[in-house]
């Protein structure tokens, strides 16, 4: 009898187990919420979270794959100034001896890549500031939140779209001149991208692209902050001087030199010193050494690493041009060192004492290597992408085209440069030409490195030196500008080959 | 099991120990998601594939010790997969391990030790070869340049090193790579039982080490299983399995994605210089940088400076680096059993799968990896979670002829994965070589989250007449966690069968005597697949990162709510028979598998920007279809001399039906540099897309490819002379650079159209003698491997190249050798000289054994007693080129295939071993 009310306990037990097991179903758990990842309906709810979605954008333009470091990198190495040593298709191999295919993925496809998924994070959250925009109400939001902030991050996020556009432009189209910018461009994405559809997108024209350029950074130069609280930040977020340097180097790339000199004289004085009367005080610094391993006016915009941030294997600025050894000091990649044939071989515009030799160059296994990004593992210095002196050049070479050798504001803009690292200042130019020719070999010297040199040398459409055994590139050849991926051929039926 | 199951397909991808096998039931059955199959270990799901984070693959399915395994079972067709159906579109593979049996206590002991050696290395060239292949193709480099107006100004940079005794050095890299892996086994186990309890406990250890160097696997493991009757009607049980797993290799370059790593083992020895030293005179390792030193080369390009071979000096990763990953699992369940009325069974099952992976690594400043970061150090401590419950009510009645029996269950599972770690950089001083020593930088490394969760209710009604006539039919309903608006699926599925030789009428006439069983079955059902789908994916979603030191939140998933179950459309008719008293037994059987709703990553352009360039969706269908056929023979059967034969053959042809648009091929890059798989309607998952290669041209020595013409119609012959006018017709023009996508034709399938194996057993009194043959074709391989190995930078070559064009040897093999050229070997275009044909037959064991005997054994006090030679992977038959047909550079990747880059060979083993029953 004892054992037959256990054996029912058990069995009632049993049986409720089992039918609590079989109907119970945990809908909650079917609905489960990331630990990690936010949900797209939450992000602009509180301004922290949209001060986040600010610093994101950056974060994208400033990718490994982009103006990171391997922009930059690709931008130098292309020209003469610089010799492949490692022979590896991952680390610009293909960029430096013109062997690209639409195909290359660590070039050619990734700068793509990574260019747009940028623009796109600027698109969607452009859309989203916009369509969130009733929802800035007190007590979450300031009161002038939306009709101060948000325009600000609005003017933030069109600045990074030109910087990017303008960036891709320079690989992926043929200059400007070369038919005052009738030629194809870039795919123009505007609008938010979040799901599947809208894939085919004709190539708009050199021109159309950088009216939207122009009308980006106009907007964000009115509306951008004047300045920020710490150098740091004015460093490394546009301010209005950052929209307006931009400007001025899209307008020399267009070949619009009144322009340039027009944007240039709001953030250059008439005469030295040469410090921006408004907004961030940009100015030359007093030396160049510490302009890179430390934080001055002279970056209108750079890009910061931590530790935590780091660039990212194999797009480091430092780890491509410092040697492997280099007893007591930093070493790196060693990838490129700079061609002896280069710029290095003009002992005039670059003499022995010029600091920017003395102190940017070093030698290694019989090689000459650049060591202006001097920090070494975790090659944490900032990639740069704007800083004064290419402004003072570009009004430089703006004055002396429109106004001829004579012009004494543009020589004193090229010496401040020049001397500012012991170099010889000129003294006249017997023509505009060979006054032009001084300020491009200036900027050759003064931005070895720093991804200018491409930039000068196509929109000039002028012909990619040679190097070693690798030919001269010659404007009218096919691959004087990058291919157009075959990712973006296979899926966008409206895009053209170059 | 390789070769011995129909309709399961294995790979083993490469070499190295604890590297996840790719098993495929009845070919690839997903794009996206897996096409592995469930893993069922005593009624519960476990994990299967690699969950280490580390250069040590780390397969928990290791866990098992192999002599605790009673039986293996694999569900293929829609009928046999009803319980596990929302999960079984890979099919299953269900594993029960030994229970006690009633009556004797028994001891067991395994024993066996092994060699493991490398096999079917590559041949490359020695250090003379060396330098005058190079130093001819730097003379060819300058004959071009010359001939193009421009300086031929590069220097015969390949030069003898020589050694502390003068000699000039000659390094075979392999030699520092492989070794003689020796290997033990020891496992004991007790099992018995009485009327009420039956028990089975056992304690294991293996320690691998495996042909290349550092790599190594432990496993220690113990395991309780135990039944025991409480009163007559209910029963109760519990499975308990603990192990420990510790996995530690080198960096071999042969796990999924890391093909063209500048470290891998696989590759290192077929490129790096054989002039050059591994130590220096000094007996460091030589070294330039991240490198490998140079020894006295120079870089033909620019003598001022010595030759930089990228490629990492393999001592130094063998002699300070390491990779390890070390689980402990507990594995186990309990269950209850209550037969209320009689044939009315309910159970109940709960178990847990619970592992632990403590992943490490440190990668030495001195040079390779850690060089760039100043040495680096990397933990990540890994863990998964599951329970799993399981609740069945089946009632089995015969009334009269007529057998019914009905099953209803339910089943819940949750897994959770987690996952953080830390990379710490820039090492204080070398003498520290742990996570826990002193280094400047720390960042997060590897964190990682999920949770899915499933619930499942299922029924089957089965009926058979007279065990003649059967009939079954099942239904299920599944949700899972990580679909998105439609969490729901139901899946249908039923059988028939008819067993003629229970007809009264056969077994009266004449026929019974020769056909002694004869069934015929079919079966169609719908199973679902949501394995593999990511657990968030669903979800649009912002994740947050750094900008220096600040903060960021931004888009980072494009979520589809839409997505929901592939559903695979399983039919399966066949027959069993038995010939000549059961002889002659096998099985026949025709399977098609349409997968409906298959989920694409349907792409976007780049151009939109979106995270990850695609979305997913159900958008896609495939199908597979094949016949299966099993055949065992019993040859001869004496007191003294028995032969039993075995065999099988599986057929399968693989079609994609449908994608995401017309016209749309899908590409699989290998460790996301080269793309050599395409997928497209009308072709079989992931075929080669090559440019035809033509040979080389005896007029010239240049590569030779076909190109479209650019109006589309009609080919022309195309030739590369590299840096020497590059492509040109033959007649000399100018010509466009060919390309994968416009010129390429499709070599396919990459999966084998059969497949199967051959199994030998004799015994001849106490001898026993077994050998397995395992024999696989029809598919092509890309030989990726051999690109790199007669790619004319400073890499070194196959020896084969000597036969390369010269002006005195113009029907050459290989093209005239120009240095720097990687376009006329294939390192830069995908060419159909580097696709082969996989077809090969591979004496997978071969095993002589001989046991004690029976009175014999007794006298000295045991029950049984067998000792046992075996050599593994003792001979494989091929005509491809490459270290082995039976490789994956892509894992188990459903549609990067047959991709042969860089990765090490399998080994062969030597065993001796021994099996004592008390």
């Amino acid at each position: 009898m004892k054992i037959i009310t256990k054996n029912t306990v058990t069995v009632a037990l049993g049986a409720l187990l089992l039918a609590t097991g079989v109907t119970s179903c945990d809908t909650d758990k079917l609905d489960p919420v990331p630990e990690t990842a936010f949900s797209d309906q939450v992000v602009f709810n509180t301004p922290a979270r949209i001060a986040l979605q600010i610093n994101n954008l950056y974060a994208y333009v400033k990718s490994g794959s982009f103006l990171g470091g391997r922009y930059q990198v690709y931008s130098d190495v292309r020209a003469d100034d610089f010799i492949n040593r490692t022979s590896n298709a991952v680390t610009a191999l293909q960029v430096w001896n013109h062997t690209l295919t639409e195909t290359s993925s660590n070039d050619v496809t990734s700068v793509w890549g990574a260019a747009y998924s940028a623009i796109n994070q600027i698109n969607v959250f452009l859309a989203g500031l916009e369509a969130n925009s009733a929802s800035y109400v007190a007590p979450v939001f300031a009161a002038d939140f939306a009709t101060t902030t948000a325009v600000q991050y609005q003017a933030e996020a069109r600045f990074l779209r030109a910087l990017s556009y303008y960036s891709l432009l320079q690989l992926y189209a043929r200059p400007y001149i070369d038919g005052n910018g009738s030629k194809p461009g870039l795919p123009l994405r505007l609008q938010a991208e979040t799901g599947a559809g809208g894939n085919d997108l004709a190539r708009s024209t050199v021109g159309e692209v950088y009216a939207q350029i122009l009308e980006d950074l106009n907007f964000a130069e009115k509306n951008l902050p004047l300045t920020y609280a710490s150098t740091t930040l004015n460093i490394t977020r546009a301010h209005r001087n950052t929209a307006i340097a931009l400007k001025t180097r899209v307008y020399l790339t267009m070949g619009q030199y009144a322009n340039v000199v027009t944007e240039a004289n709001k953030i250059v004085p008439a005469t030295a010193p040469f410090t921006a009367s408004s907004g961030v005080a940009n100015s030359l610094n007093a030396s160049i050494v510490t302009v890179f391993n430390s934080e001055t006016t002279e970056s209108i915009l750079a890009f910061p690493f931590t530790a935590q941030n780091t660039p990212g294997t194999q797009n480091q600025l430092g780890f491509y041009y410092l040697p492997t050894s280099n007893p007591g000091g930093p070493t790196g990649g060693g990838e490129f060192y700079l061609n002896a044939e280069g710029i290095l071989a003009n002992t005039t515009a670059l003499s022995a004492t010029d600091v920017r030799r003395t102190s940017f160059v070093i030698t290694n296994g019989g090689n000459s290597y650049l060591a202006k990004y001097s920090g070494g593992t975790p090659y944490l210095d900032k990639a740069p992408v704007l800083r004064y002196p290419e402004v003072m050049l570009s009004l430089s070479e703006a004055l002396f085209r429109t106004n001829g050798p004579a012009d004494t504001r543009a020589l004193a803009l090229l010496n401040a440069v020049r001397t500012r690292s012991k170099g010889t200042a000129y003294t006249s130019f017997a023509s505009a030409d060979a006054a032009v020719n001084a300020v491009l070999l200036e900027r050759r010297i003064e931005f070895l490195g720093e991804g200018i040199r491409n930039i000068d040398i196509m929109r000039l459409n002028a012909t990619i030196p040679g190097k070693g055994s690798v030919s001269a590139v010659p404007s009218s050849s096919a691959n004087y500008v990058w291919p157009i991926p075959a990712t973006e051929l296979q899926t966008n039926s409206l895009i053209t080959r170059n | 099991m390789q070769g011995k199951a129909p309709g399961v397909n294995i790979t083993t991808p490469n070499g190295v120990l604890n590297n996840p096998p790719v098993v495929r039931i009845r070919g690839v059955n997903s794009i996206s998601l897996s096409s592995s199959p469930l893993y069922v270990i005593d009624g519960i799901p476990t994990y299967s594939g690699d969950n280490s984070a580390t250069n040590a693959p780390n397969n928990p399915l290791s866990s098992i010790n192999p002599n605790d395994i009673e039986s293996i079972e694999v569900l293929k067709d829609a009928a046999a997969a009803a319980i596990y159906g929302s999960r079984a579109a890979g099919g299953v593979i269900l594993v029960t391990t030994k229970r006690g049996k009633k009556g004797q206590s028994k001891v067991s002991v395994d024993s066996w030790a092994g060699l493991t050696k490398a096999f079917r290395l590559f041949d490359v060239l020695g250090a003379e070869d060396y330098m005058m292949i190079k130093n001819e193709a730097v003379r060819n480099l300058n004959a071009n340049r010359v001939a193009l107006g421009a300086a031929g100004n590069n220097v015969e940079g390949f030069r003898p090193t020589l050694d502390a005794d003068g000699n000039v050095v000659d390094t075979r890299w392999y030699d520092y790579i492989y070794r003689t892996g020796f290997s033990t086994s020891n496992s004991v186990n007790f099992s018995g039982g009485t009327d009420k309890t039956s028990f089975y406990a056992s304690v294991g250890y293996t320690n691998q080490k495996g042909m290349l160097e550092n790599n190594e696997f432990k496993r220690t493991s113990a395991r309780v299983n135990v039944d025991h009757k409480v009163y007559k009607t209910f029963s109760v049980g519990a499975r308990i399995n603990y192990a420990n797993n510790y996995n530690a290799a080198p960096s071999t370059g042969s796990l999924s994605g890391s093909a063209f790593g500048t470290a891998g083992l696989g590759r290192l020895p077929l490129v790096l210089p054989p002039n050059i030293p591994a130590y220096t005179p000094d007996g460091r390792p030589a070294t330039n940088g991240a490198g490998v030193g140079a020894g006295a080369n120079v870089n033909p390009a620019a003598p001022t400076s010595a030759l930089a071979p990228g490629y990492y000096n393999p001592v130094v990763d063998l002699a300070y680096n390491y990779f390890n990953s070390e689980s402990n699992q507990i594995q186990g369940n309990v269950y209850a059993n209550w037969e209320v009325l009689k044939g009315l069974n309910l159970r109940t099952t709960y178990g847990i799968d619970n592992v632990g992976f403590e992943d490490k690594s440190f990668q030495t400043a001195l040079a390779g990896d850690g060089f760039s970061t100043g040495g680096s150090a990397t933990n990540y401590y890994r863990t998964n979670k599951r329970w799993n419950w399981q609740n069945t009510a089946q009632y089995d009645r015969s009334f009269g002829e007529h057998n019914v029996s009905l099953l209803l269950g339910g089943e819940q599972q949750q897994t959770e994965v987690q996952r953080w770690g830390a990379n710490r950089t820039q090492v204080a001083d070398d003498f520290f070589d742990t996570y826990q020593g002193n280094f400047t930088n720390i960042a997060a490394a590897g964190n990682a989250q999920g949770f899915n969760y499933l619930v499942s209710y299922f029924g089957r009604l089965s009926y058979d007449y007279a065990k003649k006539y059967l009939l079954s039919f099942n239904a299920r309903r599944d949700g899972y966690s990580a679909w998105g608006n439609k969490k729901w699926g139901n899946f249908y599925g039923g059988g028939v069968g008819y067993i003629i030789t229970e007809e009264n009428f056969w077994k009266n006439s004449g026929l019974a005597n020769t056909v002694s069983f004869l069934k015929f079955t079919g079966s169609y059902g719908e199973v679902g697949n949501s394995q593999g789908v990511g657990d968030f994916t669903t979800l649009s979603t912002y994740g947050s990162g750094l900008y220096g030191i600040n903060a960021t939140l931004g888009y980072n998933n494009a979520g589809n709510r839409d997505l929901t179950w592939e559903t695979s459309k399983k039919l399966d008719v066949g027959f069993s028979f038995g010939l000549l008293q059961d002889k002659l037994q096998g099985d026949f059987s025709y399977y098609r598998n349409t997968i409906d709703g298959l989920i694409l990553a349907v792409p976007l352009s780049p151009s939109k920007g979106v995270p990850g360039n695609s979305i997913d969706a159900n958008i896609g269908s495939m199908r597979n279809q094949g016949i299966e056929f099993n055949l065992k023979a019993n040859i001869f059967q004496k007191q003294d001399f028995s032969w039993v034969v075995s065999g099988n053959v599986t057929t399968q042809r693989n079609e994609v039906l449908a994608l995401v648009t017309e016209g749309q091929r899908i590409g699989t890059a290998t460790s996301g540099l080269e793309t050599v798989n395409y997928t497209r309607v009308g072709g079989s998952v992931g075929e080669i897309l090559a440019v035809p290669s033509l040979g080389v041209n005896p007029a010239n020595g240049q590569r030779m490819v076909s190109i479209v013409n650019a109006d589309g119609t009609g080919r022309t012959t195309v030739q590369y002379n590299h840096q020497g006018g590059g492509w040109t017709t033959l007649d000399g023009k100018p010509a466009r650079t060919p390309n994968q996508l416009t010129d390429g034709e499709y070599y396919g399938p990459v999966l084998p159209k059969w497949y199967g194996g051959i199994d030998n057993s004799f015994r001849f009194k106490q001898f026993d003698l077994n050998f397995f043959i395992q024999y696989s074709g029809g598919n092509y391989i890309y030989n990726g491997t051999k690109a790199g190995l007669h790619d004319q930078r400073f890499w070194n070559n196959d020896s084969d190249i000597l036969d390369r064009w010269t002006s005195e040897n113009t029907n050459a093999k290989w093209p005239r050798v120009v240095y720097g050229d990687n376009v006329s070997n294939g390192s830069a275009l995908v060419m159909s000289s580097n696709v082969e044909k996989g077809d090969f037959a591979r004496l997978r064991n071969v095993t002589l054994g001989y046991s004690l005997n029976p009175t014999l054994a007794s006298r000295v006090g045991i029950a049984n007693a067998r000792l046992y030679v075996q050599v593994q992977n003792a001979a494989l038959v091929t005509k491809y080129s490459g270290i082995d047909p039976e490789i994956s550079s892509n894992g188990a990747s459903n549609t990067g295939i047959g991709v042969d880059r860089n990765s090490v060979g399998q080994a062969r083993t030597y065993t001796v071993g021994f099996n004592i029953g008390f």
